[in-house]
């Protein structure tokens, strides 16, 4: 088991080189001058010269990544070229309403998304099925911020039930911290769950056909145990995998939802970042994102031999 | 009944009274003509059919009672959807029902073009990796690290040092799809190499070349096929919201993310410029992913009615 964690905390290090690479080059791959890109059509030549400097654009290339890769393992992401603060000052600012939303998200989908695939496989073919798939195409044909409008339209626009907008830090409380949530959260839930909800059906119906399924029903072990202790025991694999690649569906739709309901978390900042063409912002926060779903992907793979024992290493 | 216990013994009577068999291939009903196609493919059907009347409605759009749809007129602007303006104007006067038709073309352009480019590019990528194993180790090792950034922030990341356009659009899109359509081919590749008919080529001296061309390429088909219909739904999503956050189509074309993105500042008192193209997009959306699920089924028995 040690070992295994060990192989597979250092077969990270290639992908997340490869993401560190990548992203250092996007500079690099712009059609044309890329200082000239980032400054705008109103910078003077100065101003172009300026950025061309401080992105590092006038040294060697691959000089140029050893220092930034040296820099980012030391958690300097570079400056932003807007604000002149460091990144990460910038991102830790960011992060809470970020982490906030996303977590919520994360833990309102599964608990809905979980028993939501596990009915639809238990009453196969029923009425009750169908509604299950027909949400989950639903889910994944609605974009995330047009069920954002709808639903702050209805809940806080008409209804007066929620907030609207904004964001209310958690060190003022858990309940107006949760209020702001709510709506994001289901927004951006609506995608997760329609994938996880699928995904659970179908491991489901696969598992219930098994013997042991049989032998369980036959020893006289109630539908709900089957379903629950059996039954989802033997199909967590599957599910908590892709409860993990569903991750960036979160991350991406977690910079919709935020211009959406104002909330000024790492989306926001992505999007400034974008519209002033703040590129070492943009890096910094894309590694992270990244960074973040391949640590999620680490651990779920870690986590397999808690559901499944015969997965030994 | 008593006879038909004994092994060999049975009689016709016995085969007519036996509980019938579960049929392990279910009934054919050769019905012919489009009822039938109908009646074996609901969702193709209906979700083919909502794409094609989208379809004519984007490239038939100067002939539906259109006006200009960025022509300004800021004596009109913001009017509720009348009879005059049927889903109203926005803030600049511009009729929102317009930009919402010619829009459907932004998006039809985008979502094909980013399946066709996407599939295309992903399918030799996996036949190469499938086949040349050295260059598999290397190909994989960078698809690995490109899915790992979540497609939508690698698109926002391209589209940041591009100035908006709609090739542009297409291309950020295209290299963010890239890696997942080369990863399916590779697996379908690498699962075709085992098949006996494969290796009978081969034994037969058959080159790898013509391996690939007629055994292996016809059967990546199917998948691809339905992948692209998933990627062309996902893409034209992605378009919306790179356009909605300002950093897809430029703001002169009226996309449904544009649209969207200008009815922003305006939705909690003038909702209908962000709900009709929100509808609009979301009906395209539903009837590409509804002809996926249904080409998936058609395609694929063994999924059908299971995922």
């Amino acid at each position: 088991m040690f070992a295994y964690a060990l192989r597979r905390i250092v077969a990270t290090i290639p992908v997340m080189a490869v993401v560190a690479l990548f992203v250092f080059s996007l500079l690099y791959l712009s059609p044309g001058d890329p200082a000239a890109v980032i400054a705008g059509d109103q910078a003077t030549p100065a101003d172009v010269e300026r950025i061309r400097q401080s992105l590092g654009l006038d040294r060697p290339y691959l000089v140029r990544f050893g220092e930034w890769a040296w820099h980012i393992m030391r958690g300097d992401l570079g400056t932003s070229i807007f604000t002149n603060l460091p990144v990460s000052t910038m991102i830790a600012q960011r992060i809470e309403p970020t982490l906030s939303l996303m977590i919520i998200t994360l833990i309102l989908a599964v608990s809905i998304a979980v028993p939501m695939g596990v009915t639809a496989a238990w009453k196969h073919g029923t009425i009750i099925d169908r509604a299950v798939m027909g949400f989950a195409v639903l889910g994944f044909s609605v974009p995330v911020f047009v069920v954002g409008y709808v639903l702050a339209y209805v809940f806080a626009l008409e209804l007066d039930w929620l907030p609207v907008q904004g964001y209310t830090p958690f060190s003022r409380g858990v309940w107006p911290w949760f209020q702001n949530l709510i709506l994001p959260a289901v927004a951006l839930g609506g995608v997760y769950i329609a994938l996880i909800a699928r995904i659970t059906r179908a491991t489901m119906l696969e598992v219930l056909q098994q013997d042991y399924i049989r032998t369980a029903r036959a020893k006289g072990v109630g539908q709900r145990g089957i379903l629950f202790l059996h039954a989802l025991k033997n199909a967590a694999v599957p599910i908590v995998t892709v409860i993990g690649i569903g991750v960036a569906l979160l991350i991406g739709g977690a910079v919709v939802t935020e211009s959406v309901f104002a909330i000024p978390g790492l989306g926001r900042l992505t999007v400034d970042a974008i519209l002033r063409r703040d590129y070492p912002v943009i890096q910094g926060v894309i590694l992270l994102f990244s960074f973040m779903y391949v640590l999620v992907n680490l651990l779920i793979d870690l986590l397999y031999t808690l559901f499944d024992p015969r997965i030994r290493y | 009944m008593s006879t038909s216990i004994l092994p060999g013994r049975l009689t016709a009577a016995d085969v007519a009274a036996a509980a019938p068999q579960p049929d392990v291939m279910p009934p054919v009903r050769a019905r012919r003509g489009f009822a039938g196609f109908m009646r074996r493919n609901p969702t193709i059907v209906f979700g083919g059919g909502l794409l094609l009347l989208i379809l004519l409605v984007a490239v038939f759009a100067p002939l539906l009672w259109t006006t200009d749809p960025t022509a300004l007129a800021p004596a009109r602007r913001t009017r509720e959807p009348s009879a005059m303006y049927w889903f109203g104007t926005d803030m600049l006067g511009r009729d929102v029902y317009s930009r919402v038709l010619y829009g459907a073309r932004v998006s039809l352009i985008v979502g094909f073009s980013v399946a066709f480019f996407s599939s295309v590019i992903g399918l030799t990528i996996g036949l190469v990796s499938g086949f040349v194993r050295w260059a598999d180790a290397i190909i994989m090792r960078i698809m690995d690290g490109l899915m790992s950034i979540p497609s939508i922030l690698l698109a926002i990341a391209l589209m940041a040092l591009t100035r908006g356009s709609v090739g542009n659009v297409i291309l950020a899109i295209t290299i963010a799809e890239i890696p997942r359509v080369s990863r399916l081919v590779r697996g379908v590749v690498l699962s075709l190499r085992e098949q006996p008919y494969v290796d009978a080529a081969v034994a037969s001296g058959t080159s790898t070349p013509r391996i690939i061309l007629r055994h292996i390429l016809p059967n990546t088909l199917a998948p691809i096929t339905v992948q692209a219909t998933y990627i062309c739904a996902s893409a034209m999503i992605a378009e919306s919201i790179l356009s909605f956050i300002g950093a897809g189509t430029p703001p002169i074309i009226p996309s449904w993310g544009n649209i969207m993105a200008e009815g922003r500042a305006l939705w909690q008192v003038k909702p209908y410029i962000v709900f009709f193209p929100a509808i609009f997009l979301s009906l395209t959306v539903l009837a590409v992913n509804l002809l996926g699920d249904g080409l998936r089924d058609a395609l694929d028995p063994r999924m059908a009615k299971r995922v």
